[in-house]
């Protein structure tokens, strides 16, 4: 079975196609070369006047696990508003009302609507890995993977209190991963979530967690380091201490220099990118931000945008979030500490324009965006659902594509940010390819997804064809046809087929002597037995509906 | 114990109640099991066919009967839901095909909760927390060990913890009637607190602890029996502690409005941690109510709510654990998919005995603390059809 999507007007970054005029050939799922002229085609379509790019990829996306279902289940209220039988509610305005909690069903049918063939979950918790992967193993359509959360554990911190040599932390950190099938590593408030178990509020750089005497650096060094030594691609997802606290920036300034130079991805940098300058004590700090992010080649970032409207922000962040849950809204909250593993918080939150702050947030989040030069080291979130749900990418797609409509929203925000945002100064409109880079291409060289993210040979066919319009959230946000490995999927915007992804997974080589000092700590210190901990491949795939995908080289 | 697998197994985890032990041995007897665990694994392997109104079937007759009777009603209802994760996607998947609502047989006290979670949120940790960290524990309407029988010897009185000092722990018992309050004491000796009061007397106990946390001034002595000078230490005793956990289960709170209760204790919870460590810990939980709850919620995006049961003209009846639950009572005909054990005074419309999951099947489970998901393991052999296979027949034959 061939299938040959002919006249595609091709974006592919990994290649450096832009805009070029092509054929695809389909074989068994993958891209194929153009096959000999004795051989069968057996489906042709036309893409005249499409724009073809490859299956988007969202790498931080909070899909799977604990903190998204408390999310759901505090919050009925999101689900009454939910119509999504009606077409315009795909297309998402400034003040998107989509629900932020959709059903694991929904996400994955909201993401291939959009074009978008695989999510990652950028915040798992070891002890509840089991629970992310249920929920992921639950959303069809697209593909899934994730990052284990280290840095908080009382393991960890053990280990780096007693100065254990790099190796063993090494194989803790590859182990960790086997056991939990993820593909990367997260460390979220490097010590903080530990610290706040023992009543400190708030952990700088190089304060020490009370109880361990170990800094948030010494966290992060000990962390990239593990992650470089062990070999698999995507560096240490790190989201910074002083989330959300004015004056916050030099925080993140600071830890882009905690690793030596070992690559290492800053997560959500917007609501890391806080000055405390001005009568309101909270300024943008997006200029030093992204002129660091220029000069520290070794450094990536995603944005974690915001947008206005109701959403809930959910996080590992307790330490932060408890801080946080005075601004909640509705007002309630969840605030867990959980087995010397980690924490979470979850707050609503009801992002408005009129606000000065979150008018600041909004405007920060694009001047980064339209700061750092390079597309391949800046990727497009929104944090899912912390900063808006992803179903608002579109929008934020055109305000990044489009300088009348980006004014036009500035001139609606609250006036005391507008004065206090260079925004408008900013001339620059991303361009296709660079919106491919950063949402396909760049993402899955991030990741390590070798045969994803874009066109060439080999490639898996996750294959996104746009009508191109000149209103880019209309284009982004209903796909003419959506491939899933080959099958074609969505057709105008519809969804025609359901299918179910694969999960992503990094399994690097450990010493498996490093079981015994964990199976001595899980008898005497933890609840469960460290045989239960691990999760085979066979949970993920029993139900024939999902495969485990190793990509350690 | 002769219906045990003659395998020697480990790291076997207990369905019987929702701490999920899964430190059982089994090598033709049964190691660390609590009296709930030795009956759950114990009950007898019993092959019984199928029935319809009592007279025995082939499984093929009974599933053709069940859904004939799902294809004619207008209201169906799913209840008892007292199963695992695997066994609850087969019946969500049905239901939602049916548009029947599910509510579990513990509905009622998991709702408790949730209208607490709904309306302000909570602040709650977990097991391996209270073990390594606790150094007050304050039990609520319950001695937690009629509910979770192993609570005190596995969480409370280990030998090893990572930031307390174990046998040095503060116990003490706020309310509730009929306690053992005997596992409460230290194995050093070290007696607990007992603040007694009726269970229906919390309401006030706790606004009473409540306000005290904040530093206000009651204008009385003595709040239902329990003198406001205790009331006081307690308080102070709370705001000292390094990490107090406030616990409840929320099927021993059986009155009217008991979420206000868990509200007090919540937000006495939220009121400490201002200052210091506090957390609250929900325990309880059975028959697979956790992962429902869970489940329900990602699959639907809504936590499953309470139905009234006498509103359907058809009821399912899933109870796959224990056969010591009983049907309820009902007009509507009755298809009941569960424990081969199970006894009825009147014989269902239908019945289809199937597989056990910890004891007949795998499985998987949430443990009663949320987070902590644990593979459930084939502990015997057994002939009989598992939840899932049931169901994926049964929803080929829904029209």
């Amino acid at each position: 079975m061939i299938t040959l999507l002919k006249n595609a007007k091709v974006y592919d970054p990994a290649h450096q196609k832009n805009g070029v005029k092509e054929d695809i050939y389909i074989r068994n799922g993958y891209i194929v070369a153009k096959p000999s002229d004795t051989e069968k085609i057996n489906e042709t379509i036309d893409l005249k006047g499409k724009v073809v790019m490859a299956g988007a990829i969202d790498m931080h996306s909070h899909i799977g696990g604990g903190k998204v279902n408390i999310a759901r289940m505090m919050l009925p209220e999101y689900q009454e508003t939910l119509k999504y039988s009606e077409p315009e509610a795909h297309i998402c305005g400034p003040h998107c009302t989509h629900h932020a909690t959709p059903s694991t069903t929904n996400t994955g049918m909201r993401y291939i609507e959009m074009g978008y063939t695989a999510a990652f979950e950028p915040a798992i918790l070891a002890i509840n890995a089991r629970q992310a992967h249920l929920e992921m193993g639950d959303t069809p359509m697209i593909d899934k993977g994730g990052y284990v959360m280290l840095g908080n554990d009382d393991y960890f911190l053990r280990l780096l209190s007693q100065k254990a040599d790099q190796k063993t932390i090494n194989d803790y950190v590859a182990w960790t991963m086997h056991a939990t099938q993820t593909i990367g590593i997260k460390v979220v408030n490097p010590g903080g979530i530990s610290a706040f178990k023992f009543n400190q509020r708030r952990l700088n750089l190089d304060e020490n967690n009370a109880h361990y005497q170990v800094s948030p650096r010494q966290i992060l060094q000990s962390l990239s380091r593990a992650v470089h030594d062990i070999g698999i691609a995507k560096p240490l997802h790190v989201h910074c201490n002083n989330l959300g606290a004015a004056g916050n920036f030099q925080t993140t300034l600071d830890t882009m220099g905690a690793s030596d130079g070992i690559p290492m991805h800053l997560t959500h940098i917007q609501f890391h990118s806080y000055g405390a300058e001005g009568d309101k004590q909270f300024s943008s700090a997006a200029a030093q931000i992204a002129e660091a992010i220029n000069n520290n080649p070794h450094i990536t970032a995603d944005v974690g945008q915001i947008l206005f409207g109701q959403t809930v922000t959910a996080s590992g962040d307790n330490m932060m979030q408890h801080l946080n849950s005075k601004l909640a809204n509705p007002k309630k909250s969840v605030i867990m500490d959980i087995e010397c593993d980690a924490g979470c918080g979850v707050v609503p939150f009801k992002y408005r324009d009129e606000n000065y702050v979150n008018a600041l947030q909004w405007a920060i989040g694009l001047e980064i965006f339209l700061s750092v030069e390079d597309p391949w080291r800046v990727f497009l979130t929104t944090d899912h659902p912390n900063g808006a749900p992803f179903t608002c990418y579109p929008h934020l797609i055109r305000l990044l594509m489009d300088k009348p409509f980006r004014d036009e929203a500035f001139a609606k925000l609250n006036l005391d940010a507008q004065a206090m945002s260079n925004l408008t100064s900013i001339e620059r409109e991303y361009t296709l390819y660079e919106i491919a880079t950063m949402t396909r291409a760049g993402a899955a060289k991030l990741i390590g997804l070798g045969d994803r993210g874009h066109l060439g040979i080999g490639a898996a066919a996750d294959i996104t064809v746009y009508t191109e319009q000149d209103d880019k959230e209309a284009m982004f946000s209903k796909p003419s046809y959506v491939f899933k490995d080959g099958e074609l999927v969505v057709k105008d915007g519809e969804i025609i087929k359901v299918v179910w992804g694969k999960t992503h997974t990094a399994k690097p080589t450990y010493d498996k002597g490093v079981e015994k000092g964990l199976k001595e700590y899980f008898d005497q210190y933890h609840t469960i037995q460290l045989d239960n901990f691990k999760i085979d491949n066979d949970e993920i795939a029993e139900d024939g509906r999902n495969q485990v995908i190793n990509h350690t080289k | 114990m002769q219906t045990l697998t003659d395998h020697h197994l480990t790291a076997v985890t207990c369905p019987a109640c929702g701490l999920l032990c899964d430190d059982i041995l089994i090598n033709n007897q049964l190691q660390n099991a609590c009296a709930k665990s030795v009956t759950f694994f114990t009950q007898p392997s019993n092959i019984v066919l199928p029935s319809v109104t009592g007279k025995p079937v082939d499984l093929a007759v009974a599933i053709k009967k069940a859904a004939a009777i799902l294809n004619t009603a207008s209201n169906p209802i799913f209840t008892g839901l007292s199963t695992d994760l695997t066994g609850f996607r087969a019946v969500f998947h049905t239901a939602q095909k049916l548009k029947a609502p599910m509510m579990h047989m513990n509905a009622q006290s998991t709702w408790r909760n949730t209208k607490v979670l709904q309306s302000k949120g909570w602040q709650t940790t977990t097991l391996t927390e209270v073990k390594n960290r606790a150094d007050v524990i304050v039990c609520i309407g319950s001695d937690m060990i009629s509910h979770n029988p192993r609570f005190f010897e596995r969480y409370v009185w280990n030998k090893h913890a990572l930031f307390t000092d174990p046998q040095a722990r503060d116990v003490i018992y706020l309310g509730g009637e009929h306690l053992n309050t005997h596992p409460g004491i230290s194995p050093t000796g070290k007696q607990p607190t007992i603040l007694p009061c009726a269970t229906k007397s919390l309401p006030e106990v706790t606004a009473a602890l409540h306000a005290l946390i904040q530093h206000k001034t009651l204008n009385t002595t003595v709040v239902a029996g329990i003198a406001v000078a205790e009331l006081q230490a307690l308080a102070e005793r709370l705001r000292q502690a390094k990490y107090a956990v406030l616990i409840w289960v929320a099927k021993a709170l059986d009155y009217p409005h008991a979420e206000l209760t868990i509200q007090n204790i919540i937000e006495s919870v939220a009121a400490l941690n201002e200052h210091s460590r506090a957390m609250g810990l929900a325990l309880g939980g059975s028959d697979g109510d956790t992962t429902v709850n869970y489940a329900h919620t990602w699959l639907s995006a809504l936590a499953p709510a309470e139905h009234d049961l006498t509103q359907h003209d058809a009821m399912v009846w899933i109870n796959s654990f224990s056969h010591e639950k009983s049907l309820p009572s009902t007009t509507a005909p009755a298809i009941v998919i569960g424990n081969s054990n199970l006894h009825f005074a009147t014989p269902p419309a239908v019945f289809i005995p199937v597989a056990t999951p910890g004891l007949d099947c795998s499985g998987t489970l949430f443990r009663v603390d949320s987070s902590v998901v644990l593979p459930l393991k084939k502990t015997r052999e057994s002939a009989l059809p598992t939840l899932a296979d049931v169901m994926t027949k049964l929803d080929a034959l829904i029209t």
